[in-house]
């Protein structure tokens, strides 16, 4: 059976115009067939026979698989709800459990959350979206070319539009690539022939991008060295074009350096902006990290990661750090939920873990595992794209049985 | 089964009920003046010294999309500072300017209310907007979508397209976005600021090569020819600039008799006149209306303290930035339709010019003679939180109470405004008009906002007390369709409300070009941009009812 206007949920762009055919169970990308990207659909097929859900390693019925997990959950003095790899739905189910067991909810991918969250708080943002992107940008710059690795049809359906609302110019955008001296660069480079790449004598992306800061707000006349002139010949670009997106993935940046890095970004955007458009575009949601965020924010009114010990949500991103929680044996049990790929299995920890999981995980350690549907494969829902302003639907395309996410929290839920 | 409410003065201006001593029967969902042969009473409310409304609408309070995130995120402290509990029926939320949504929707039926409508729906984050207030219990919902500054539209008044063909993309964009009304946010110069343009007049071309006057003519016949009940739901050009009353007023003939909605009108009610270039034109924006009836305007009211705003008006944040306090901003272009620009402010009595924007507000309310015409809102939450309503609602009732507050804001603000020379105090029977019987008329939701037999049962008791703020803030029942889920103020009973949608008939040809624009230039699927009901229900969480459009 085929299945056209199908979203992939494996990175933030969340491309929409797959078609899709699934024949027995095994779900095949039909078009478009020479897509630049590995990601879609690659984790799909799941063994004919059916994983079942197991308490320590041994196979026993989903209702037994709840009953101890809720038993887990119950019992934890501080429980951390992790992972939320997952759809809409099944994050919010996560947050009623939260609640319920007084416990912290944090996503595996936390560290990219948290200095851009501070941020936010400390200066707001000016941000883009993916169509504004292609239609309106006629100056791009991208800081590390592993962006293209990580979202691999950037080029071909944001950056390089065969047409545009706009100008000539925004079709054929002036891009360019940053990297540190050093650093391996994508093949996507030289399928390019338009992007001018460039590798700076400077350590690290977040270097780069503080010197582009320097160089914006001092707006000093003369550069010295070659990365200066670089970055000048930037600088007087961005004021000579009409549209200027500077985009970036916190993933790629130093995790020590990101929040000042990003606040260099904003910096820059907001001096920039008193004379002409610029922009950024922050590149995100592999793990659906923008889906878990958007709903954490609106249930709990607070962003990632939120603490419901005392009765209340309370956002703190270093007492309710959920790798650090776990480092320091602050958590005394554990939910991982991640539904999205098989890779995506929970940090090594020595405390009952709980795991709804993709049903090709690998997780013999786990105390209990649930096996649940892939979203957009095995189950409808919805996610957010990487610009946290669209939202796309996922659709059920195949039946094996495997339960909702969402179903299987929520019963754990009930029996707490 | 059947419900008494005995003995309550009843204030149904729908059908001109001022306060009358009557008994009404709650029957499953619905009100009955009669009890039935075949019913048997089960309970009996005796309501003597109480007031009976029916339960309150909110025309226009932001709680649900993107932009509420933002502010979320932005406003930590306030939300730390704001924590609400949860227990057995309730779930646990934060914030006071922009509360989560579950606490949104325990504070709102609290008050008394039982329908919410967010008035800025982005096409692209409709699915969010919904989803966040399908989070919102308690409540009905609904939205207005945006339009004005989208690429299509742009493009296709550019192009001299015909009023039909228009009028086609303004009904599918209500079926894709499930939304039951039109909103316009400084029409063309959120797309113009997208261009680096910082202001746009009503008469002045636009980057898109049309005026933004063009686009309110269009959008307001579109909806009116549509039949859709809710006037075309307008944020004027120029918002808080010193001397925007004539933007206003232009503004309103651009709708060249048509039904229009001027939303939060106390931002574009300001002169520029006196010592601080900076005066109030609330007498000329109420004389227009009082003297247009085509005319409906909600104010926007602010109060002093803090909050923060949220606004599509890209171009108009921005402008506002420098103000923002704390000292913190946001600003987005959306997906070639739209924008978001998200700004924390302080309200401060002391200062000249908020000082008089909050007389500004009162001036208006006091001024449009005709209260159906008028409604009650703050902008939830950019002139304050929808929590002040009751405040407010005592300076409109209270002229001695009214005049105190005017006595200790900034002198040269008191001496500009001639607030304190009004004497008009708002009744009962039309803070009823204007918070239950208008609204509900003027979304055309035929059974709410009414007492009338066969309306659906959404009532609010507050017993009578000299103190109406206090009145207003703690009802002693709210029921919410016939469920008490209020009593004494407190939530007894969690339910989860309806999402109110029209649909109007359209030729499905339009979906050709737009098909081909999709394809040519946005970043979705037409498909997927569109959200059907099923949808709504298994993935967003919330019903949807359809309500007629009347094309007669």
């Amino acid at each position: 059976m085929q299945f056209n206007n199908v979203t992939c949920p494996h990175c933030g762009l969340l491309c929409d115009d797959l078609t899709v055919a699934v024949d027995e169970g095994v779900v095949q990308l039909q078009t478009p067939r020479d897509v630049n990207c590995s990601k879609a659909f690659a984790d799909a097929t799941i063994s004919a026979d059916l994983p079942s859900p197991k308490i320590a390693g041994r196979e026993v019925s989903l209702d037994e698989a709840i009953h101890k997990a809720s038993e887990i959950l119950a019992h934890a003095s501080q429980p951390l709800i992790n992972g939320l790899i997952a759809d809409v739905q099944a994050c919010r189910a996560a947050i009623a459990l939260t609640e319920k067991v007084g416990g912290v909810i944090d996503h595996a991918n936390g560290k990219n959350i948290r200095p851009n969250v501070a941020i936010m708080q400390r200066l707001g943002k000016v941000k883009t979206t993916l169509a504004e992107a292609r239609n309106r940008a006629d100056n791009v710059i991208i800081f590390g070319s592993q962006v293209l690795d990580r979202f691999p049809r950037l080029m071909d359906r944001i950056l390089k539009p065969e047409q545009s609302l706009g100008s000539q110019q925004t079709i054929n955008k002036s891009i360019t690539v940053l990297d540190a001296a050093g650093t391996e660069t994508s093949p996507q480079i030289s399928q390019h022939e338009s992007i001018n790449y460039q590798q700076l004598e400077l350590d690290s992306l977040d270097s780069i991008i503080q010197a582009l800061q320097n160089v914006i707000e001092n707006n000093s006349a003369t550069a010295a060295d070659d990365n200066l002139q670089i970055l000048h010949k930037l600088r007087d670009q961005i004021y000579q074009k009409n549209y200027t997106v500077l985009i970036w993935s916190t993933s790629l940046l130093d995790a020590e350096a990101a929040e000042q890095t990003i606040q260099s970004i904003t910096l820059s955007i907001k001096k920039v902006m008193q004379d002409v458009r610029c922009v950024g575009m922050p590149l995100g949601g592999s793990k659906g990290e923008i889906t878990a965020s958007q709903v954490v924010t609106w249930q709990a009114g607070v962003p990632l990661p939120v603490a419901f010990m005392s009765g209340v949500p309370q956002h703190d991103p270093v007492l309710y750090n959920g790798p650090e929680m776990l480092e320091k044996q602050e958590a005394d049990a554990m939910l991982w939920l991640s539904t999205y790929r098989s890779t995506d299995t929970p940090p090594a920890c020595d405390i009952p873990t709980v795991v709804i999981g993709h049903a090709n995980m690998r997780c013999d350690d786990a105390a209990v595992f649930i096996p649940v549907g892939i979203p957009g494969i095995d189950t409808r829902g919805l996610a957010c794209r990487t610009d946290s302003v669209a939202t796309l639907p996922l659709l059920k395309i195949r039946d094996i049985g495997l339960p909702h996410a969402s179903d299987v929290i929520e019963k754990i839920t009930q029996q707490i | 089964m059947a419900i008494k409410l005995t003995g309550g003065q009843i204030y149904d201006p729908t059908h001109q009920v001022d306060g009358e001593t009557r008994d009404l029967y709650i029957i499953d969902d619905k009100i009955s003046h009669d009890l039935p042969a075949h019913e048997k009473v089960t309970q009996t409310y005796d309501l003597s010294n109480c007031i009976v409304m029916a339960g309150a609408i909110d025309l226009h309070t932001h709680i649900g999309g993107g932009k509420v995130n933002i502010a979320r995120t932005m406003m930590l402290e306030d939300q730390h500072a704001h924590p609400h509990e949860g227990n057995e029926l309730c779930r646990t939320g934060c914030g006071h300017v922009v509360p989560s949504t579950f606490t949104a929707g325990y504070r709102y039926a609290e008050m008394g209310y039982t329908a919410c409508f967010e008035p800025a729906v982005l096409p692209v984050n409709a699915r969010q907007a919904h989803m966040e207030m399908a989070d919102t219990p308690m409540v009905d919902k609904g939205g207005y979508v945006l339009l004005g500054n989208d690429d299509f539209l742009l493009n296709m008044i550019q192009q001299g397209a015909e009023q039909s063909t228009i009028n086609d993309y303004v009904a599918w964009i209500l079926h894709a976005s499930q939304c039951i009304g039109i909103k316009v946010v400084n029409a063309g110069g959120i797309h113009a600021f997208k261009f680096n343009q910082r202001r746009l007049d009503v008469d002045e071309k636009s980057p898109a090569g049309i005026t933004p006057r063009e686009i309110i003519t269009k959008l307001s016949r579109a909806v009116h020819e549509l039949g859709i009940p809710h006037p075309l739901h307008v944020h004027a050009s120029n918002l808080g600039i010193p001397g925007n009353f004539k933007t206003t007023l232009a503004t309103m003939a651009a709708a060249e008799g048509l039904p229009i909605h001027l939303t939060h009108i106390q931002f574009h009610s300001y002169g520029a006149e006196g010592d601080y270039k900076f005066s109030s034109a609330a007498c000329e924006i109420a004389e227009a209306i009082n003297s247009t009836p085509n005319v409906t305007a909600d104010v926007g009211q602010i109060m002093f303290g803090q909050t923060i705003t949220t606004s599509g008006d890209t171009m108009m944040q921005y402008f506002g930035h420098e103000h923002a306090h704390p000292n913190k901003w946001t600003v987005m272009d959306i997906e070639c339709e739209a924008g978001c620009g998200v700004i924390p402010f302080q309200y401060r009595d002391k200062s000249f010019v908020n000082a008089l924007q909050w007389a500004i507000g009162l001036e208006i309310f006091l001024q449009v003679q005709d209260p159906w015409r008028v409604f009650l809102t703050t902008d939830h939450p950019n002139g304050a939180p929808f929590t002040s309503y009751p405040h407010l609602i005592k300076l409109l009732m209270n002229r001695s109470f009214r005049n105190d507050a005017f006595n200790i804001i900034h002198h040269d603000a008191q001496k500009m405004s001639n607030l304190a020379s009004m004497e008009r105090e708002y009744s009962l029977y039309e803070i009823a008009i204007m918070t239950r019987a208008a609204p509900a008329k003027i979304l055309g939701l035929s059974d709410h906002g009414h007492l009338g037999a066969g309306a659906t049962a959404n009532i609010t008791v507050y017993t009578q007390q000299d103190d109406v703020e206090r009145m207003f803030a703690k009802p002693a029942l709210v029921f919410k369709n016939g469920v008490l889920v209020v009593k004494d103020g407190d939530i007894i009973e969690t339910v989860h409300g309806v999402t109110h949608v029209v649909k109007p008939d359209y030729n499905e040809d339009i979906e050709k070009p737009l098909k081909k624009y999709f394809d040519d230039y946005q970043t979705i699927s037409l498909p997927n941009f569109k959200i059907s009901n099923d949808e709504m229900e298994e993935c967003i969480g919330s019903q949807v009812k359809v309500h007629p459009c009347d094309k007669s």
